[in-house]
């Protein structure tokens, strides 16, 4: 039902805001020369014909040929997913091994400077726009200090600035999660337990809280990677990384229709599948999802 | 005496040695030139499947175009065709091919090829932006033999030759008929040949493409490099990093970098003549409009005058853009009189508020009017945005209060079509590019017919300026003879630039950041912005280093 509410907004507002064939013809092409590309491109019926015939098609699992590269659509947006899902696990790992202990660290230390810190952090992690870090990072380490490319998929140290980029969002993400989900758990009766028990604070902090401080943590995971699907948008443009999230922008800027719908189509289906199996997960970590 | 002898023959033999060693360097086809760029368009190299840009910039390295370019002055020079000629009745253009021309798999060039591509282009599959006009005007295309061509057309058609001219439009690009046939098209489209100077080796879509130069001496130059990369880097600063680090020798930027660009050390090129920032006003000859203030040609002469085209020069684009000549025409536009125009745009587009004020009074207009204007920006032309925020502060100067609204580029051209409701009373930014011949653009912008701007009238109203200059286009594209031939396009220029309806801001150029140290110093051809004809002529920076 959401996809199918998905691919109808797709359809109808790619076509609200303009045309390939104004993309694909010169300025000083004729109106004879656009008449006979549109229909060429099979753009010439009523649009709640064209939308019947999208419907049909996208049923037989068909959404189109792609009028920039004249390839199925959804072949387009096969060939790129590996690059973008190349990034994805490393920028959620970068973004967990730091956003996790900074949570920690900052709920340990509640608001004294640290937890302070560890605030200014998250806040700058949120409001930096990806462009304007990913800029930063290519003139400081490519073109200062010459440590790493400016950019394109290549070795792993082709890897190191878009990972960092797309993570920066998350880090702040998880640090801000960590530290409530911490603070919470903290305070239970079980870590009081723990403690009478005499064990060690390192044990009650590192094992017993933070394993059932992540357990919220884990239900946000489907959203941190939608994020990082559609956030791939940018950092994919400001590093020459040619995935689904700068595909997206070109069948944006073109008005490619059919690879416009096939990108929103499949990355709705890819976020709803990664939620699903967060949702089954979650039930797996946490018993008390599969006791209600 | 016997050992000065040996001595002498023993320098002449050194002599010889690092004389011949050095032409064999120079011969010698190494390294590899790499060139990032914002687009690459739809990565085919099916020409069929490609528009303008595309193809002058990516694919015009491998596929030769069957007219092509005078590289010194700009516009139409030989190409595949060495020569063309026009029969007596106008209707039959022969196109004498340039002999000893052979494809990247060793099969000859001849006319058959040229007539396959030209009917390939014109099919119905194609997605060429002159299919619809080709298979209107041609009639019909004959191989007399291996190396002429003829091409019947169904009237006189004079700009046919540098419509096939990848000066103008990619329409010429000559593909390689046996082998096409022989293997298919979805196979040509995978393992492309043509007959440029560099030959296909990978396409990484959304990433780059790899070409590998030829090592026969070509037409057009025989690469000094060995290999081409083509990189798609869409983020401009991302790109300028590349040629700063090396990555990139070669990267296409903007006016607004081009300062940066040259204080971090790397070379700038200015290309001239590529377009033309313009502003335009939409359908003032309606009845609806008739008491507008836009209507009235004097008060468009004074906006003209408001506008200090030095200052947008200078601030805008950093000093490398021209006052430029009347609507698209340039230094290198065919069957015009350069001095008259350059004599007249001097005068015409001064920076006279005074006088503007002066005109807007004489008008009924001493405390000016509202208008309503369109900012927008063509893919690659991103300061046309300033622009058309500059021009709208110049007209609040003299006391025009203009609304401006500013649209993406891809939401702007259906605005354009139909009755035109938000643009119509008022105007917008628009922009042409660098062609040698102009009947084509003049025909976009003011034919009364079809999707065009129409600028100076439509099929219902068509009053004195608009009915001449639609004669003198019909004329136009009939004249034969060179004479009557640029004194009807001046006549034509004369008449729309009175209107001052389609109004030139400056003509502008195309930027390259260059890094000496991977490529050596070249230049581009002049109104033409991408180097897709340019990288064979390119030399290795140590066989020519970049002037200081």
């Amino acid at each position: 039902m959401l996809l199918c509410l998905v691919a109808t907004i797709v359809f109808f507002l790619g076509r609200l805001t303009g045309n390939p064939v104004d993309m694909i013809l010169p300025e000083d092409a004729t109106g004879e020369d656009r008449a006979a590309l549109i229909k060429t491109l099979g753009l010439d019926g009523p649009l709640h014909e064209q939308y019947l015939i999208f419907v049909g098609h996208a049923l037989q699992g068909d959404l189109g040929t792609s009028i920039r590269y004249r390839q199925p659509a959804v072949d387009a947006f096969f060939s790129r997913l590996p690059n973008t899902l190349a990034v994805i696990p490393w920028a959620l790992l970068l973004a967990m091994a730091v956003g996790i202990p900074l949570g920690v660290v900052a709920a340990l230390n509640r608001g004294n400077i640290i937890d302070r810190l560890v605030g200014t952090v998250a806040v700058l992690g949120v409001a930096t726009p990806s462009f304007l870090l990913g800029v930063l990072l290519i003139f400081v380490f490519s073109v200062e200090l010459g440590w790493l490319p400016s950019g394109r998929m290549g070795g792993p140290s082709h890897y190191v600035l878009p990972v960092i980029t797309l993570s920066a969002f998350l880090v702040a993400g998880f640090a801000r999660l960590v530290r409530s989900s911490m603070l919470e758990v903290m305070d239970s009766e079980f870590v009081k337990l723990a403690r009478i028990k005499g064990l060690s604070e390192t044990v009650v902090i590192w094992k017993h809280c933070l394993r059932n401080a992540l357990i919220p943590v884990l239900s946000l995971w489907g959203v941190f990677i939608g994020n990082l699907v559609t956030g791939a948008i940018v950092t994919e443009t400001v590093f020459a990384w040619p995935g689904v999230g700068r595909l997206t922008y070109e069948a944006v800027i073109f008005r490619d229709f059919p690879l416009l719908q096939a990108t929103i189509i499949l990355k709705a289906v890819l976020i709803l599948s990664i939620n699903l199996m967060v949702d089954i997960l979650y039930a797996y970590v946490d018993p008390r999802i599969r006791l209600t | 005496m016997i050992g000065g002898l040996q001595l002498r023959k023993w320098a002449l033999a050194s002599l010889l040695v690092a004389a011949s060693a050095a032409h064999a360097a120079a011969q010698t086809q190494t390294g590899t030139l790499i060139f990032a760029v914002e687009s690459l368009g739809g990565q085919t190299l099916d020409p069929i499947l490609e528009g303008r840009p595309g193809n002058a910039v990516y694919q015009a390295v491998m596929y030769d175009s069957l007219v092509g370019f005078d590289f010194a002055k700009g516009g139409v020079g030989p190409g595949v065709a060495e020569r063309w000629v026009l029969s007596a009745d106008g209707l039959t253009w022969t196109f004498h091919i340039r002999p000893g021309q052979i494809f990247h798999n060793n099969d000859p060039l001849t006319a058959h090829d040229v007539k396959f591509s030209l009917e390939r282009q014109m099919a119905p599959n194609s997605l060429a932006a002159a299919a619809a006009v080709m298979r209107r005007t041609i009639k019909s295309i004959d191989v007399v033999d291996d190396l002429t061509v003829r091409v019947n057309t169904s009237s006189p058609q004079i700009g046919l030759p540098a419509g096939l001219s990848r000066a103008v439009a990619p329409e010429g690009a000559v593909m390689p008929k046996n082998y096409l046939e022989k293997v298919g098209e979805d196979e040509f489209r995978r393992k492309p040949i043509g007959s440029g100077p560099w030959r296909f080796v990978r396409s990484v879509p959304g990433d780059r493409l790899e070409f590998e130069a030829v090592s026969h001496a070509h037409w057009r130059g025989r690469p000094n490099f060995k290999n081409l990369h083509l990189l798609l880097v869409p983020e401009e600063s991302t790109r300028v990093a590349m040629v700063r680090t090396g990555e990139a020798a070669i990267a296409s930027i903007g006016p607004e970098t081009m300062l940066s660009a040259s204080r971090s050390g790397l070379e700038v090129l200015a290309v001239p003549g590529t377009m033309q920032a313009i502003y335009q006003f939409y359908g003032t000859y309606r009845p609806e409009f008739k008491n507008s203030p836009v209507a009235n040609p004097r008060i468009r002469q004074a906006l003209s005058l408001a506008i200090d085209r030095q200052q947008i020069i200078d601030h805008i684009m950093n000093g490398r853009a021209k006052m430029p000549f009347p609507f698209a025409t340039f230094g290198y536009t065919e069957f015009l009189s350069h001095e008259r125009w350059d004599k007249w745009a001097r005068e015409a587009f001064r920076y006279d508020p005074v006088m503007a004020r002066k005109i807007l009074a004489e008008e009924g207009y001493p405390n000016g009017f509202e208008l309503n204007f369109a900012n927008t920006a063509l893919p690659g032309t991103q300061y046309m945005v300033d622009i058309g925020t500059a021009i709208a502060d110049m007209w609040t100067k003299v006391g025009v209060r203009v609304k401006l609204r500013h649209y993406e580029w891809g939401s702007f051209p259906p605005l354009v079509r139909g009755d035109q409701p938000a643009l119509a009373g008022g105007g917008s930014m628009f922009r042409t590019a660098g062609r040698p011949d102009i009947p084509w653009r003049y025909n976009s912008a003011l034919n009364t017919e079809g999707v065009g701007e129409r600028l100076l009238g439509d099929a219902s109203t068509c009053e004195a300026s608009c009915r001449e200059y639609l004669q003198i286009h019909t004329d136009l594209t009939a004249e034969r003879d060179p004479v009557k031939r640029t004194a009807l396009t001046d006549r034509m220029v004369e008449v729309v630039a009175n209107t001052w309806l389609v109004v030139p801001i400056i003509e502008g150029m195309g930027y390259y950041a260059i890094n000496s140290r991977r490529v050596g110093e070249f230049a581009a051809i002049p109104g033409r912005h991408e180097l897709g004809d340019v990288f064979e002529r390119m030399p290795r920076a140590d066989q020519k280093p970049w002037k200081k």
